[in-house]
């Protein structure tokens, strides 16, 4: 028998394959059931937050932030009630990173201000003396991508359910009313902001990157 | 389905696939001694596939002659 | 068909690949050494405005090594493997190697794109799965052409049995296949965008939160297995006993190991079941006998030290040999060390510090890296009917990077186990002892030997890279091909 198969490669691809495929399915397919609920009372992002998430991913801050608190007492201590599988239902992609050269954001937004991100981004080492962590100071003059958040949202809604539109949860709406409610909440952002350029583009009808971001890092909670 | 059920389903999977795949792999480790010790098959005149590789050396075990229709 | 007499191998995919293993090697190595050195002087982290920050990078430097260095060194191998192990040669079909052209063609613009929209901000974030929707489609025509080039070049063999080099890559071509497709399953979402002028390149996971996170980690885990692993085994087991003119100390072994690796990697990484309400007898009999197929996967590293037997002198007079048998010794070295990592009290320090990049860099540099570098020196006299340029210089780099990679692991190991450590100290009133930035700036050393480490190995690499240059333009030419150990001035 395994001679035979030793010397057909058609049949030892396919044994091959089954192989290795077998052990990840029968793996996978439990946890699959159990984690796609959401913990009562998560509200998928706003627009801006998710422009602000978008501004996360493209910059790759998981390359060096987890969003992941284990439970442990040293970390529950540091970073607030671990995580629960849950908070994570809307999440595309997961950003729980694998490497903390920083510490923890999964509960950010508890003890972080938009005056303390907006220093921060500008100039770690000025907020947090001895910071390792690159200065953003583009993120002040670039442009959020709000058409491509609404894009990402409508996507949730449309493919994956995900519960936009809703009682309680947030409007999404046509381009056109999403596009403004973002550049309402963006306002009350900008105004807690000290850094007068961004004031003003916000005026002017436009998101920078930063501001998004802080959208962003206060809504982890 | 719970989920209970599926995490049951999973180990019961996982448990008989391992000892299915552990007969197989040590059935297969005998049957490869056996092979070599009755002088059935020697296995490790394979090692000159790599030893003697230039394109004019005669193949070890020559697949169909090319004159063939099979091949 | 023209008679075997006049035919020979045709190395020009395997001359492209190659080119195309050195350039990606030489940047994404480079840029491997910048981050390193902008972790412990974070000044050189703004140099380059957005373009240059140390979190737009290091998804360049993982892709540029795994998959521009990695990647090309393995396919140049197989069409050089493949060719000679089966008895076929590329220039018997006009098909195949179209194919094969293609192939090349298609990976370097892949990868050459994936470069400008990684340090442009498009990416997926999830790693080693960075590249964006359009990339990912570009990444499936080439493995598939891969795929029949490998199929065909296989039935079009003399030899009736297939080498279990030839093996090795088979399984990486097909398992890599499965688990790229599966996790890189995602949305664009500019389908849904109604009016809004949104980005085409953008694409969300088809899975959310933790089930990303177990797709992700299922990939993740078996892709280092798939790229990282096998297909590096194929090399050393075409490459060693051919360089050596030794016989493989157990053919036998070769076999059973790789089976047995097949079986045990995708169970690895799997510790979902733990808390099940499967009995516990059975949940421990699975994990045993899990561990019983352990031990012949750990055959192959051991099989090559033994080829060696009786042989050991050619330590001494070949640098090829030394770079081969330092591969398998980091191989085992870090096949054991990962398994430590996965104990569970181990992981809760180990996990999120430096001692995970530590682990990763003492496979991959020493191991991988190595391996890929053999293996082009033992093909340059081949492909180039030229002695290679300079063996001094191949020692000298040999001791460079071996010194680089002891650095390296040797300060992330001492880094990770401090920083996981004070992470969790608590002073007598149970309050945390340490403040986040103080693990941070106690690192600083640590990170600057790393770099120092990193750019020994980037020397040596460049050191390669002139060799390889200088073996191919004015080595001496051959009359006719080596049988065995490579020739070297």
């Amino acid at each position: 028998m395994f001679h035979w198969l030793e010397q057909r490669p058609f049949f030892f691809a396919v044994m091959l394959f089954l192989t290795v495929a077998f052990a990840g399915f029968i793996e996978i397919i439990p946890d699959f059931a159990k984690a796609s609920q959401p913990v009562v009372g998560k509200k998928p992002s706003t627009i801006l937050q998710l422009a602000g998430r978008q501004v996360y991913i493209k910059d790759s801050c998981n390359a060096c932030h987890s969003q992941l608190i284990r439970p442990f007492k040293a970390e529950t201590d540091r970073y607030g009630m671990y995580s629960l599988s849950g908070e994570y239902a809307y999440d595309r992609p997961f950003l729980w990173g694998s490497k903390r050269t920083g510490p923890d954001l999964h509960r950010v937004g508890n003890y972080r201000t938009t005056e303390w991100h907006e220093n921060h981004m500008m100039d770690p080492a000025a907020v947090v003396p001895g910071s390792i962590m690159p200065k953003y100071p583009h993120m002040f003059t670039n442009l959020a991508d709000i058409a491509t958040a609404y894009a990402n949202a409508s996507t949730q809604k449309a493919v994956f359910g995900t519960p936009y539109d809703q009682k309680g949860m947030p409007k999404l709406g046509t381009w056109k009313e999403a596009k403004a409610q973002a550049l309402a909440d963006a306002k009350k952002i900008a105004s807690e902001m000290k850094n007068q350029q961004v004031k003003d583009m916000v005026a002017a009808g436009k998101v920078p990157e930063i501001v998004a971001l802080i959208a962003y890092l206060n809504s982890l909670k | 389905m719970s989920q209970e059920t599926l995490f049951t389903i999973a180990g019961y999977g996982k448990f008989f696939i391992t000892l299915f795949i552990f007969i197989m792999f040590y059935g297969y480790a005998y049957s490869i001694y056996k092979r070599q010790k009755t002088g059935e098959k020697d296995f490790e005149k394979y090692s000159n596939l790599v030893l003697n590789d230039s394109l004019d050396s005669t193949p070890l075990e020559p697949r169909y002659r090319k004159q063939d229709k099979n091949d | 068909m023209q008679s075997n007499a006049q035919l020979e191998y045709d190395y020009s995919v395997v001359k492209l690949f190659t080119f195309a293993t050195i350039l990606f090697g030489i940047i994404g190595m480079t840029i491997g050494v910048i981050i390193a050195f902008q972790l412990a002087f974070p000044e050189l982290s703004n140099l380059a405005g957005e373009y240059g920050t140390f979190s737009r990078l290091r998804p360049l430097h993982t892709n540029g090594v795994a998959f521009g260095f990695t990647l090309s060194g393995i396919f140049a191998t197989w069409y050089y493997v493949g060719q000679r192990t089966l008895k076929m040669s590329l220039k018997e079909s006009k098909f195949l190697m179209r194919v094969a052209k293609l192939h090349f063609w298609l990976y370097f613009i892949t990868i050459l794109l994936a470069v400008v929209t990684l340090i442009s901000g498009y990416t997926t974030s999830k790693e080693y799965a960075e590249l964006e929707w359009p990339l990912d489609l570009l990444v499936v025509v080439w493995w598939v052409l891969w795929g029949v080039a490998m199929f065909g070049m296989i039935g079009m063999r003399r030899e009736r049995a297939i080498y279990v080099s030839i093996w090795y890559y088979m399984s990486s071509f097909l398992a890599i296949a499965m688990l790229y497709i599966f996790n890189n399953m995602e949305v664009p979402t500019i389908f849904w965008s109604g009016d809004a002028p949104s980005s085409i390149m953008h694409s969300i996971s088809m899975y959310s939160g933790t089930n990303d996170a177990l797709v992700q980690w299922w990939y993740g885990h078996n892709a280092v297995a798939f790229v990282f692993t096998t297909p590096i085994i194929g090399i050393i087991y075409y490459f060693l006993p051919k360089e050596s003119g030794q016989p493989v100390f157990s053919y036998k072994l070769s076999v059973l190991a790789f089976w047995g690796l097949m079986f045990v990697y995708l169970w690895a990484g799997g510790h979902h079941l733990l808390y099940s309400t499967v009995p516990d007898w059975m949940q421990t009999m699975g994990s045993a006998m899990s561990v019983v197929l352990i031990l012949p996967s750990w055959g192959s590293a051991i099989n090559m030290l033994l080829t060696m037997k009786g042989e050991w002198q050619q330590l001494q007079t070949s640098p090829l040999i030394k770079f081969m048998i330092l591969a398998s010794t980091f191989y085992m070295l870090s096949t054991i060390e990962g398994p430590i990592q996965a104990i569970k009290s181990v992981n809760a320090i180990a996990h999120f510090t430096d001692w995970i990049p530590g682990h990763v860099h003492d496979g991959t540099l020493g191991w991988v890296g190595f391996m890929i570098i053999a293996g082009l020196y033992h093909m340059a006299p081949r492909m180039y009917k030229r002695e290679i340029y300079s063996k001094k210089l191949m020692d000298t780099q040999f001791w460079l990077q071996t010194t680089g990679i002891v650095l390296y692991f040797t300060s992330m190991w001492i880094a990770g186990i401090t920083q996981g450590m004070m992470w969790r100290a608590y002073d007598d009133y149970g309050s945390l002892l340490y403040s986040f930035i103080d693990t941070v700036e106690v690192l600083h050393p640590y990170y600057t030997l790393r770099g120092i480490g990193g750019l020994f190995y980037l020397t040596g690499f460049f050191m390669f890279a002139f060799n390889m240059y200088k073996t191919a333009t004015s080595g001496r030419v051959l009359d006719k091909e080596p049988a065995n150990a490579s020739p070297m001035a």
